[in-house]
């Protein structure tokens, strides 16, 4: 089943003799359960196609269809709303919010939907990422690779379609970037997670089933590996 | 969530929204201060209208019967009908109609007058009490803008206010940028983002919109009784204001404050919404410059610190706007007022205090009584404590004044040239000019004649003989000269006078003297008119020669000279005496010269209160501003402040730099406000003709200095608790931050 497809898909920055183009006709799809790593060098424009793709920024042309849902003429509101149900976003840096605790900062995409957890996926959630002990801890308590963790938590409560992790290992040691590299595979498995991951590193690329690299905002190779 | 995330943020950055919370106190005190004085001012217009005019809305002039008053009684919307005898000067009958629903008064009365058989000229509304209700008609043809004025101020005062504390909103909420760009990212909609900033809001202004209300609402009672206490008995006819409060004006003042702060927090809280969850992410906080400036001055007076608080300044333009505007208004409009209350009080006192200290202490106002009739006079001077009392009364009169009777002086500045049309009328064989009369009792007129060495006679008159150079605009120093010639003068000198406004009526009457000097009495001469030839004449005189040109004349006066150094009970004392004296058979109107002065001084003090109360708030806005930003900036600027670390920026250096930026934020005030106070003060030297020496003496240099240190030590302040914040900054911490993509 078809998860995630990209067609055409064209980003300029700038106007006139200012203008980059950052993605010049990306095509390609990702089916359910997929963990497919995007690699390309800094300022490959692999960034860019993760944003577009989680509705964070919009493409200049083409189409996006993620979940059988066109993303590419979503406003403000409904690409926000695509955003908490369908995709969930991992950082390099995190991005937790610093004044809440680590329950709430899983939580927070239910909470903005007024939903409660369902108690036992969000236990099974925690436990499979080992932060079940830190649930009231601040983020800043934390170290790294265990906010990392609570990232990945966060970007699975919702069960979304799509999980987009980008350069999510870029700040963490050797230890913990393949802590979360595992956890990553493992949410794929035993949740059934489509993966697509940001990354300049081959070695974790090479984690993947299939790797898709990208070199001025252009497909140059589509190799799926087992 | 959105709740627990709020509260959070503010229980843990209550400094961050101290000025969201001052700004909200200053908007709502000052917004309530402003509804609950226009409510009562509004009160007290609609109440003095009711007593000098009635509460009728429409009045219908004409004859009517019994049967057609029922008629009216028994229409819908009259609720009550009364036969006034006050209108229409008792030539008609007159019928006042009240109604239930005013607002179709203009609907209603023209049916009424028709049912009964009034034509519509003989309608009459009671247009200046309907205005006040704003129930207005296009057939008035008075502009009557109290009601609109106060609606206007009040929008006005609403929009200003929005637009200075909306930036103290923008700096809390634009310090968590990044933040809302994650919850952006995970799926929060605009709507939520904005909800969640406005709620914010809500919880931090709700208990300084509650304070600043009520306070605003006290103040409101204050200053009406400080009003009340200044003109209570200085202006006749002014009835007492009693503070009234009604649950419209209640709600009115809510809605206008909640207005106010809603708009000023929902304008920043609809910005940062907007932003796409990439450009809020990305957001880095950091000030940057839009284009490469240098910061030339600090850089040569502090070197390299210099330049970069300089630049650093320039980058926080936009976050520090309200605060520049506010300190720079708050010292300005101070210093200028300071110095306009000193200037109006040296010239007050000299022009008029100390003029006339020594002439009079009691002044009575004897309504509808002639000078020649009055037989109170030796009973007044025979008062206790009194030195002297004169009484007079005003006339006016006319005089021609020929070509040959010019003194020299006056033809040597162009005798007639200048003289404005309205008081100086050529026709043939001269120009008519001004000659009012001062008709003195007859002892104080003999006792005038010894003061200027004449023998008293009650036969003539003496004629002030001076007129200013009015080609000397210096109106401290006028230079004065002779108007009639000398050889004018003489035993048999007559002046003629003739009756204003019908000068063909004239009486000849003899000049014992022409003088420059004037009888004491609190009376200026040829103020306004340069060109009138004033006479002192005799009671008995006048008697004699009022059937010819006078009859206009109203009331007369009293002016008492009390005993030397006349302490206020004493004064206070006579003047019951004299009100006890004449009260039984005369209307009279007194004046005390020290309750006078204290009035003045009161409305003074109380103007300077009132004016420095407005700067003391604006500066508490801009105070306010320089310690959000300034402790906002710590998490905003934490990489910039590391940047100079990692370059070898020592922290001495960098608090070097803190106290650069922090000179510059309160010295700018001063240095704007410092040479144009100069200028303004120059400007109104130069009008009022004061001597420079004279205002320096006086100059409110203390006010001026307290109030720029108080600027000063509180910009300070705010800079010395984020320099304890800065100092506590951890480079490898802020350069492992989690907000760093």
């Amino acid at each position: 089943m078809e998860i995630l497809k990209c067609e055409g898909v064209r980003k300029v920055y700038g106007s006139g003799g200012n203008q980059v183009m950052a993605l010049d006709g990306i095509d390609f799809s990702v089916n359910k359960g997929e963990f497919v790593a995007v690699m390309g060098a800094s300022g490959s424009g692999k960034s860019t196609l993760l944003h577009i793709i989680g509705s964070v920024d919009k493409p200049t042309g083409g189409k996006v269809t993620v979940d059988g849902t066109d993303i590419s003429g979503l406003n403000q509101t409904q690409a926000a709303i695509f955003r908490r149900r369908k995709v969930g976003l991992i950082y390099q840096f995190y991005n937790l919010i610093p004044t809440l605790t680590v329950r709430k900062n899983i939580l927070l995409p239910l909470a903005l939907d007024k939903k409660k957890p369902n108690q036992e996926y969000f236990e099974k959630v925690i436990r499979s990422l080992g932060i079940a002990e830190k649930l009231e801890a601040l983020p800043n308590q934390l170290s790294g690779g265990q906010q990392q963790r609570v990232a990945i938590a966060r970007s699975l409560i919702y069960r979304p379609a799509l999980l987009l992790a980008d350069e999510p290992t870029g700040n963490l040691d050797q230890k913990n970037s393949k802590e979360i590299i595992d956890m990553l595979k493992l949410a794929g498995r035993n949740l059934e997670q489509t993966i697509l991951l940001i990354t300049h590193d081959e070695k974790v690329a090479l984690e993947a089933e299939r790797i898709i690299t990208v070199e001025d905002g252009r497909i140059i190779s589509d190799e799926r590996r087992r | 969530m959105w709740k627990e995330y709020s509260s959070g943020y503010i229980k843990n950055n209550r400094a961050a929204s101290l000025s969201v919370r001052l700004s909200a106190f200053i908007a709502a005190l000052l917004l309530s201060l402003l509804c609950g004085l226009f409510y009562n001012a509004w009160k007290y217009e609609v109440e003095r209208i009711r007593q000098e005019e009635g509460d009728w809305q429409s009045r219908l002039i004409g004859e009517l019967t019994g049967e057609d008053i029922g008629l009216i009684e028994n229409y819908a919307n009259v609720k009550d009908v009364v036969i006034s005898d006050k209108g229409n000067d008792g030539v008609e009958p007159v019928l006042d109609i009240y109604f239930d629903d005013m607002t179709s008064v203009f609907a209603d009365t023209p049916r009424i007058a028709e049912l009964v058989g009034i034509p519509p000229e003989k309608i009459v509304y009671h247009y200046q009490l309907l205005a006040m209700y704003l129930i207005r008609d296009a057939s008035d043809p008075s502009p009557r803008l109290l009601f609109p004025m106060f609606i206007l101020v009040t929008v006005m005062a609403s929009l200003s206010l929005v637009i200075i504390i909306h930036n103290a909103f923008a700096v809390s909420m634009n310090a968590r940028i990044h933040q809302f760009g994650i919850f952006s990212s995970i799926g929060a909609t605009p709507k939520q983002i904005r909800s969640c900033l406005l709620q914010e809001a809500a919880a931090l202004c709700a208990v300084p919109l509650i304070v600043g209300n009520l306070l605003g609402t006290v103040c409101s009672i204050g200053l009406l009784h400080m009003v009340n206490m200044l003109l209570g008995s200085g202006i006749e006819g002014r009835h007492k204001a009693v503070f009234g409060y009604s649950p419209w004006i209640f709600a009115l003042t809510w809605f206008v404050t909640v207005m106010t702060i809603g708009i000023s927090a929902w304008l920043p809280a609809r910005k940062l919404s907007r932003m796409t969850p990439l450009t809020a992410i990305k957001n880095t906080d950091e000030l940057q410059l839009k284009r490469r400036k240098n910061s030339h001055l600090l850089a040569l007076l502090f070197g390299v610190e210099g330049e970069l608080a300089g630049n650093a300044l320039k980058a926080q333009r936009k976050a520090l706007r309200t605060a520049s505007l506010s300190l720079i208004f708050s010292f300005m409009a101070f210093t200028i007022m300071q110095c306009f209350f000193a200037l109006s009080g040296i010239s007050t006192r000299e022009t008029y205090f100390e003029r006339y200290q020594d002439v009079w202490d009691v002044m009575v106002t004897i309504k509808d009584a002639e000078v020649d009739d009055f037989g109170l006079t030796e009973a007044i001077q025979g008062l206790d404590g009194v030195e002297s009392a004169i009484v007079y009364q005003k006339a006016t009169a006319k005089r021609l004044i020929t070509e040959e009777e010019m003194s020299e002086d006056m033809k040597a500045f162009g005798g007639f040239s200048q003289a404005p049309g309205q008081f100086v009328t050529q026709v043939d064989g001269g120009w008519l000019v001004n000659a009012p009369l001062i008709i003195l009792d007859d002892n104080s007129f003999y006792a005038y004649c010894r003061q200027i060495g004449i023998t008293p006679r009650p036969d003539g008159a003496v004629v002030f003989n001076q007129i200013r150079d009015v080609t000397n605009p210096d109106f401290r120093h006028p230079t004065f000269m002779p108007y009639i010639k000398t050889q004018s003068r003489g035993e048999d000198a007559v002046s003629v006078l003739r009756r204003s406004g019908n000068e063909a009526n004239m009486a000849k009457v003899a000049v014992l003297s022409y003088t420059e000097e004037v009888p004491v009495l609190r009376e200026a001469y040829a103020k306004l008119d340069y060109y009138e030839l004033v006479h002192f004449i005799p009671a008995s005189l006048w008697k004699e020669m009022k059937g010819q040109i006078g009859g206009m004349e109203e009331d007369s006066y009293l002016c008492v000279l009390g005993g030397e150094n006349a302490t206020l009970e004493e004064l206070d004392r006579l003047q019951d005496e004299i009100g006890r004296l004449l009260g039984g058979e005369y209307a009279i109107e007194s004046e005390n010269r020290i309750r006078e002065y204290e009035l003045n001084s009161k409305q003074i003090q109380g103007s300077e209160a009132i004016f420095g109360g407005f700067c003391i708030l604006l500066a508490v806005i801009g105070v306010g501003n320089v310690l959000s930003n300034a402790l906002g900036f710590v998490r905003q600027r934490k990489r910039e402040f590391v940047r100079y670390m990692s370059v070898g920026l020592t922290p001495k250096e960098l608090r070097k730099m803190f106290c650069i930026e922090a000179l510059v934020i309160a010295g700018r005030p001063i240095l704007i406000t410092l040479p144009l106070a100069v200028m303004a003060v120059g400007f109104m030297l130069r009008m009022s003709y004061l001597e420079v020496e004279v205002f320096m003496a006086e100059a409110p240099l203390l006010p001026v200095i307290l109030f720029m240190l108080a600027i000063v030590a509180s910009v300070a302040l705010a800079y010395y608790l984020a320099w304890r914040n800065i100092r506590k900054i951890s480079l490898a911490e802020v350069l492992r931050d989690d907000t760093m993509m």
